[in-house]
Order: C-alpha cells, then structure tokens, then sequence
C-alpha cells in the first residue's frame, strides 16, 4: 500500500508493439472492432503512402470520434494532394461533427490544397463557401486579405460575405476599405452586414 | 436579471448579438464553441442558450446532448444557422432547441425570440 | 509629424483601444484566456515589450508576425509572457483536493481488482508537482492505506529532471507547504529544504518528448494525469497529438487535469467535461476502448 515506485520500463512490457504489419493486414486492422486496433492500424498505416484514399473512405463510416482524429492526423502526414478531394465530400456530410472535424484538419494542411480551395469558393452550396472561406483563413500567409476581399466583392451569398467580414476584421487593412463600402451599399438592409463592415473599417482606420 | 449565453465561433456575430441583448437589459456571457460552452454552463446554468450550429471540436447538436446528458436544469434554447433549409432546422428541433433562427440576425427578430423563450412579454 | 520633433527621442508603440480589442479576440481565440479591460495595463506593456523586442515597430506590424509566423514561435513567447509561470509546491491545490476528494473515489468505485493507481504528471518541471502529489495523497487520501499509487512524471529537459530528483528547494518554492508537511517531508540545508529520501523514492522521473509518439508508446493504464500549464504553449498540430497520446495512455473512465486557465476547448473533444465541486476535469469514456 502506498506510494510505489515502478520503472517505466516495466511497462514498456504491457505496452509491446507486434512487429511491422504489412498494407494488407493493416488494411484488415483498420476494421477491427476494437476502436484501440483501428486506431493503432490507422497510426501505422502512415507508412504506406497508397493508403490514402482508403483512409478517406474509412473516415466517412468511422463512428469513433478517437479513429477519426487518428485517421485525419495520418492524413494530413501522408500529404497526398490528389486524394484532398476525397475529403471535400465530407464538407457535404450530413453529419455536423465529421463536417467541422475535416474543416479543422484543412485548416492544417499546407497552401498545396489552396488551388482546390479556389475552386470551392465557386461551389454552388453557400454553406461549403463559408467553410472554405473559414478555412482560406487559417492560412498562414499576407494573401488572406486579399482572397477575402474577393469573396466580399463576387460572392452572392449574404452570409458568405458575413463570415468574409467577419474574418476581415483581424486582418483588413486600407485595401480593404472601399470593398467593404461597397459591400454596405449592396446589403444595405441587412443590419449585420452594416455593423461587421463598420467594425472592420473602424480597425484600419484606427492606427 | 435573466443571463443568456451567447455561442458562437465568430467574434463579430457574438459582439453583435451582444450589443442587442445587452441593450435589451440581458446580462450575457459568451463562449467560443461547444465545449467552452458546456463548461460555462456547468459552472452556472443559464436561463436561456443561443448556439451557432457549426463550430470547431464540439459543434451545436453536440452542446445540447452534452447539456441533457450532463443534467444541466433545462433551459431554452435558440440554434442559429447559416443555412435556410429544413435539414438544417429538422436537425435542430431534434436536437432539443426549442427555436431556429437563420443569419444574419436582425435585433427586432432577436429579441421577439428572446422573450418569447423566456415567457416575457413580446412587443 | 514636422522636423521640430525630431530631437525627440522615439515614443513608444501605441496600443489603441481598437489594437487592444483586436488582439483579445485572437488570443482568446487561440489559447481560451479572456482579458478583461482591467488587464488592459498588463496587456498593452507586454505587446509594447514584444513589438520592441522583435522590431516591428508598431502594433499593427506586429500583430501581422504574430497572425502569420507559420512556426508560431512568437506567439508561443507572447503566451509565456501574458501567462505566470511560476512552479512551486501545491500549486492550484484545488485540483489535488479534487483528486482526493472526487477522482479517486470514483476511479476506486469502478475498480475491478487491485491494481495500482497509476498518476503521471507532465511536465515535472522540477519535481514541485509530482512530490505536492505524493505528499497530498499521504496526508488526505484515507484510500493510501489500501491502495498501491504509483507516480510517473516526465520531462523533456534532462536538466529540471536532474534537478527534480536531488529535491532539493527554496523557501519560495515551499512557502504554502503547511509547517507540520515541512518538518515530515523535508530537512532543512542552510536555507533550503530537501525532500526526504522515501518521498523523495516515491516518484519516477522520466525524460519524454510528448510530441513523439514513439517516445510514448510505454506510457499506458493511466488512471489520472496532471498536464497543467503546458499545452496553452503548443501549436494547434502538437495540442491534438498530445491529446491523442493522453487518450491511448489513459485507461476507460480515467480523468485528465489541465491548468486554471487551460480547457480542452482548444485542444480536443475526444475527452468529457466533468464538473465536481473542486474542478472542472476531463475524462475519457468508461465504455472507450
């Protein structure tokens, strides 16, 4: 009873690894029943770069919250620009949780995916725009500005435009100004668009 | 003085629907996502939850099964959505929010709600 | 500005009240911590620090690097200035209350068989939380008589770990141990105290770099982890590995403590909210696998 002193490395015992499984047994692994074996199989598979678009299909009927993560988080290790696609489905999903699970793990991912963004913002479904806007953001790099400038100026949708302004108000500066005028005139009587736009203009024009 | 708890990933559609209560004499707090939210909630429940639909690690569905299932003294709830069809609203009503209100918000139509949520008088 | 300033010497940055509202929004966004405007004071001489260290001269320059660093180092320097730092022994006590008081007689409550409860704190820094536990739970947890607790604490940097071993401290480090603790646990050495041998073994210092996952893969049936004021420093990417890490080391139905000011908000909805009068702590589903 009472404090006990164990070595870790007793435990390196409990936690022994199997040896390296090969694409096809991790293949099998990844539908175990056990979300500790997906989730083990998923971490494992980052080895094997032709497993991305299993992944993404694996993400679309995965229940567990732990395996997605893993699975997004291998994903985004593997770096396969050409199967990003298969995750844009996902901003379609009807599940609202796998949806803002694959925006966060977009928001993570390099400007290689910027292009196929691009596109997206011409998406007929205002709801995939504004995610992508979201997403656009989390860009690290000065083009934000003026790609959410863009949206404020071509995009038809109020709220497209709303989460724009919104994002805007960190980062506008003097560029900025005469687009979100211009926005306050065409959504004249929208009362949140009048408030967002004069936030932004009220942050550049205070130095 | 009735607190509400504004939830909401957007820190200008808070400000926003901050000013409008605030000025209505509601005393508001605000949360940045469903988590944040939940443990706010737990600390001191309020008398009424406006929460966004779509937020990062715990979205609007998730906050309200997370209020049910921790036992939190029911309140109303608001769900606002960026989005005007009815999967958007069916998914809300099953959720358990008690209203659905599509952005961008105006004050009038806030408040109508508010006081209608909160069984006060509506102008 | 006309030539007759120019013997001036330069002003400092200026922090408007825009630049001030500006930069609560981002950080609370990113770290969950919320400046009130009595902060304001606090605020704007560590931004004013920061623009002058890293040159960028203004507010609004600043604020650029600060966005857009894609390493995010200077907003990590920029968190360890606006965040106090300091480790000494009992720390936030409220969450050893809670663990006495709440935790462990859940985790008792589930318990299937007699293993030991096992406790991992990370970071150990220099050992002033590991040992505040151990002391803690020989003091106030009647269930030390009954059950095996075993204490693992990691770092990444060999030196504090060297440091947490040898146990030796100042009288800041110690000055809310109560009195009877002192005399029990430590002796004292000209001005400092050194922790006593058998408390001293009671602890398993280990060197772990949480960010990777090879280093980890030991680390297992956890029954509660301290990892308070380490992850409001890491990027977005590090946060989710390290709760991924948590999660594969925790057993079902294990709780997880973070900082005062930390939430899981930032960093991962794998884990449940618990509220107990003490705390607010995490726990990971008794029916997870």
């Amino acid at each position: 009873m009472g404090l006990v002193k164990q070595k870790i490395v007793q435990l390196a015992e409990r936690g022994k690894l199997k040896l390296e499984r090969d694409y096809s047994q991790l293949l099998t692994a990844l539908e175990d029943g056990d979300a500790a074996g997906r989730r083990q199989a998923a971490r494992e598979i980052v080895r094997c770069p032709d497993a991305a678009k299993t992944l993404v299909n694996r993400l679309k009927s995965e229940e567990d919250l732990s395996v997605r993560e893993v699975i997004l988080n291998t994903l985004l290790r593997l770096n396969v620009p050409s199967e990003v696609s298969g995750l844009v489905d996902c901003l379609r999903s009807e599940d609202a949780a796998l949806r803002n699970e694959v925006i966060e793990a977009f928001k993570q991912m390099g400007s290689e995916v910027d292009p196929i963004l691009h596109t997206l913002l011409a998406d007929p479904d205002p709801d995939v725009r504004i995610f992508v806007v979201n997403i656009l953001d989390s860009q690290r790099h000065p083009d934000v500005e003026s790609w959410l400038i863009k949206v404020i100026e071509q995009d038809s949708h109020v709220n497209v435009c709303a989460t724009a302004v919104d994002l805007l108000c960190e980062v506008a500066s003097e560029a900025a100004v005469d687009p979100l005028s211009r926005l306050k005139a065409r959504f004249a009587s929208e009362p949140y668009i009048q408030f967002a736009a004069n936030l932004a203009i009220k942050r550049i024009r205070e130095v | 003085m009735k607190r509400v708890l504004i939830v909401d990933d957007a820190a200008t559609v808070r400000m926003y629907h901050r000013g409008i209560l605030e000025s209505a004499g509601y005393t508001v707090t605000e949360a940045w996502n469903g988590i944040e939210a939940l443990e706010k909630a737990l600390e001191a429940p309020f008398d009424l939850y406006i929460v966004d639909i779509n937020m990062p690690k715990l979205d609007g569905y998730g906050f309200l099964r997370e209020l049910r299932q921790q036992n939190v003294p029911q309140s109303p709830t608001i769900m606002v959505s960026t989005e005007a069809t009815t999967t958007d609203e069916r998914s809300a009503y099953r959720a358990g929010a008690n209203s659905y209100l599509v952005k961008p918000v105006r004050p009038s139509q806030l408040l109508s709600y508010v006081r209608l949520m909160l069984g006060e008088a509506v102008q | 500005m006309t030539t007759a300033y120019a013997h001036l010497p330069e002003s400092e940055p200026i922090i408007s009240d825009e630049d001030f509202l500006k930069f609560k929004e981002f950080f609370y966004r990113r770290t969950g911590i919320n400046f009130e405007p009595t902060k304001r004071y606090f605020v704007d001489k560590r931004l004013v620090e920061r623009i002058e260290t890293t040159g960028t001269g203004t507010f609004r320059g600043y604020f650029t690097l600060l966005r857009f660093q894609a390493s995010g180092e200077e907003l990590q320097q920029l968190t360890n200035l606006m965040t106090v730092n300091e480790t000494y022994f009992l720390r936030e006590e409220y969450q050893f209350r809670c663990l006495v008081d709440s935790i462990l007689p859940e985790i008792v409550r589930h318990r299937i068989g007699s293993d030991a409860i096992r406790i991992w704190c990370i970071p150990s820094s220099t050992g002033e939380e590991p040992y505040s536990i151990a002391m803690y739970l020989m003091e106030n947890w009647p269930g030390i008589s009954k059950w095996d607790v075993e204490i693992i604490s990691s770092d990444i940097d060999t030196s504090v770990l060297h440091r947490a071993r040898a146990g030796r401290y100042s009288p800041r480090s110690v000055q809310h141990v109560p009195a009877p603790w002192l005399t029990r646990y430590f002796k004292a050495i000209g001005e400092d105290y050194q922790l006593r041998k058998d408390i001293r073994e009671a602890v398993e210092f280990t060197r772990v770099n949480l960010s990777e996952s090879a280093e980890t893969l030991a680390y297992r049936n956890f029954d509660v982890i301290f990892c308070r004021n380490l992850l409001i420093y890491f990027d977005d990417i590090s946060r989710q590995t390290a709760a991924e890490t948590f999660y594969e080391a925790m057993n079902p139905g294990a709780f997880i403590c973070l900082g005062h000011s930390e939430s899981m908000s930032r960093i991962s909805s794998l884990f449940k909210v618990r509220k107990f009068p003490e705390a607010i702590v995490y726990q990971k589903g008794l029916e997870a696998k």
